[in-house]
């Protein structure tokens, strides 16, 4: 790894990644997780649609394989800092399904105890920043957790998600930056859904791919599918094992699609349908589970089963967080400051 | 850094507090543009890289957003960053950090949010529109934050030791005016000064001159002056806007009936417009005259002598402001 070149290297590949000789454990930990992420957002969506929401809602349909395949490279103790995309990679943590539908409800039981609300609900505890609504305002605090684990000595490294808008903004500029100069173990992973919000990537960005902006802050970038779940987990295992040896951070772009709106609210008639066709012959969920099913890591029961429990959680889920109170407005003006 | 911390100006005051702080925990480090090898644009960490190696001594691109990111990040995870903005003028590149990120995230979380932020301030060295700039305002708006601005040498020392010790983001406004000019009067102490606790600087009876930072010094000369004519003013030293120290202010003015405010920032909105409202609220049956502020005009900071001096306040208008309001 040490002898790799700087610059873009096409992961692109025109079938799904093999398992080989992969845990067959680890593959049906990911397929799960897949599955119930995708059951939590359909939940979650019949949610928005039945009123029991606040606001709106943002999911991460086809990016599954982004979320759980990235998370899953990862061990415990390193850091996370997500955007709204990225429930698989919350769920892979730790963060429970009524948590998070919680925090779209307004409930005290959320992460922040209404206080935030939405999509903002991570976890210190399991090592997600909790991030505000200005993506990637992530990126700077990520090169922070990576900052303190090298200050440390210690080898954990900080994975951060944006998406294919964000890469625009001064905050990845500048995280980029600061993360090569200071060999940080950063892995920068960009979210290639083709549109922030109704802009579409023509509009964004001129470059041949956001892969190739890696070389111009002299780190490895790299594209891959963002519908394939073991490519995506390949490729960040390999960034993350460079960040653990101390030779700094990596830019990784996943592509797919973003297939529902910006939000629920948003219809995203300005989506070309050609993207719709294209994307819908590759459901990162769907294509994961036959991969598993022709190795014979799954059998069609087995998955079947999976889906069922995953509904049933999801279900469960949506009872618990409508069972739970709202917050009390006595102790609004406190914790402004910490003791 | 000093030798004899007995001849420290404000700017070494400011150096030994730092100093001590790393010295005494390991978790403390400071970061931002030519604060290593150059010794930061002032000199307040000049060999701070010798001593304490580039692991806490970080030097960064030029990159506001980025570094004050990284320190929200560095804190929340257990360390306690000193960020240095070279001018207080750059930390509008760091407003979304510091707005979104560092301020709020306490109260959406719980998680603590150690950040120290120092940035020189002020006006007076001809430095121009965005070289000079009092920011105060902006920040004392935002809940979540603590804005500290130490007027002497000795509260320099205390209240950064405090700022670094507190668990909250805290801009810490160092005025670049006082850094060479100003000296201790004695050895400078290392012992906290808590935030939120105004001074006293100089009693008096007749009126109370609230202010903060350089304007403690006008202040003071100002009162000596006023003295030989038999005008007796109280200057109150807030030190920190956020916590604000409203007991110590009321209370002088209940002595006196008689307010002034004065600071360099622009007038309009500027802190002072904080202070004399909160005089009118809790002290308004005590008061002889309507509270006066003094500040900067409603304009950016000239560069040129003459024309900076028409807009930052200049002893002649405090003076006669003082003289009017006491004897009105």
């Amino acid at each position: 790894m040490a002898t790799r070149t700087t610059g873009t290297r096409s992961r692109r590949k025109p079938a799904a990644t093999a398992v080989g000789d992969r845990d067959p454990d680890l593959l049906r930990r990911i397929h799960k997780f897949m599955v119930l992420t995708r059951a939590v957002e359909d939940r979650m969506v019949a949610m928005y649609k039945g009123g029991d929401l606040l606001g709106s809602l943002y999911t991460g349909h086809w990016h599954e394989a982004i979320s759980v395949g990235a998370a899953s490279a990862l061990r415990p103790d390193d850091y996370l800092a997500p955007i709204h995309r990225d429930l698989g990679a919350h769920l892979w943590r730790g963060m429970e399904p009524w948590q998070v539908m919680a925090s779209f409800m307004g409930k005290a039981t959320s992460p922040t105890g209404g206080r935030d609300g939405t999509l903002h609900y991570g976890r210190l505890d399991l090592n997600i920043y909790n991030l505000p609504s200005h993506i990637p305002a992530n990126f700077p605090v990520a090169t922070g957790m990576a900052f303190a684990a090298k200050y440390r000595g210690e080898d954990r490294v900080c994975l951060a998600f944006c998406g294919d808008g964000s890469t625009s903004r001064a905050d990845f500029h500048e995280s980029l930056t600061i993360a090569s100069v200071q060999k940080l173990p950063n892995i920068f992973f960009i979210e290639n859904n083709q549109y922030a919000y109704s802009t579409p990537l023509r509009l964004t960005s001129a470059s041949e791919s956001f892969a190739a902006k890696a070389a111009a802050y002299g780190m490895p970038g790299v594209k891959v599918d963002g519908t394939d779940a073991l490519a995506v987990h390949d490729a960040t295992a390999e960034a993350v094992a460079r960040a653990r040896a101390g030779e700094g951070p990596s830019l990784i772009e996943g592509v797919t699609m973003r297939m529902h709106g910006h939000a629920e609210h948003d219809p995203a008639d300005y989506v070309l349908k050609e993207l719709y066709e294209e994307y819908s012959k590759k459901d990162p969920v769907e294509l994961f589970e036959n991969v598993l099913i022709e190795a014979g890591v799954l059998d069609v029961d087995a998955a079947k089963q999976v889906r069922e429990d995953a509904r049933q959680y999801a279900i469960a889920a949506r009872r618990k967080a409508l069972a739970d109170p709202m917050p009390d407005p006595g102790d609004i003006e406190d914790g402004v400051y910490a003791d | 850094m000093p030798t004899d911390s007995g001849t420290a100006t404000y700017l070494e005051a400011v150096g030994l507090a730092l100093d001590a702080e790393m010295d005494r925990d390991p978790d403390v480090f400071i970061i931002g543009e030519d604060v290593g090898q150059f010794g930061g644009a002032f000199k307040v960490t000049k060999g701070f890289l010798d001593k304490f190696g580039p692991r806490r001594v970080v030097d960064t691109p030029i990159a506001e957003t980025g570094f004050t990111g990284l320190a929200a990040g560095a804190a929340l995870v257990g360390l306690r960053p000193v960020v240095e903005f070279q001018f207080a003028d750059f930390i509008s590149c760091a407003f979304d950090p510091i707005i979104n990120v560092l301020a709020r995230h306490h109260w959406r979380t719980g998680d603590p949010m150690p950040v120290t932020m120092r940035a020189p301030f002020g006006g007076r060295l001809r430095a121009g529109p965005t070289h000079s700039q009092s920011v105060e305002s902006y920040f004392a708006h935002v809940p979540g934050l603590k804005i500290v601005m130490p007027g002497t040498p000795e509260d320099a020392a205390g209240l950064l030791i405090s700022s670094i010790r507190d668990n909250n983001p805290t801009l810490y406004l160092e005025n670049k005016y006082l850094y060479r000019r100003l000296k201790a009067k004695g050895p400078i102490s290392l012992d906290p000064i808590p935030l939120g606790v105004a001074k006293v600087v100089r009693e008096g009876r007749d009126v109370t001159l609230v202010t903060y930072s350089a304007g403690v010094h006008q202040g003071l000369e100002i009162a000596e002056e006023l003295d030989k004519d038999g005008i007796s003013v109280e200057v109150v030293d807030v030190r920190t806007l956020v916590p604000l120290d409203v007991e110590t202010i009321v209370n002088s003015v209940k002595k006196t009936s008689r307010a002034v405010v004065l600071h360099e920032a622009a007038k309009r909105l500027g802190y002072g417009a904080e202070i004399a409202a909160t005089i009118q609220e809790e002290a308004f049956w005590h008061l002889d005259q309507p509270v006066v502020r003094i500040a900067a005009l409603n304009t950016p900071t000239p560069t040129s002598p003459p024309l900076e001096d028409a807009v930052i306040p200049q002893p002649a208008q405090i003076a006669e402001t003082l003289r009017k309001v006491a004897r009105a």
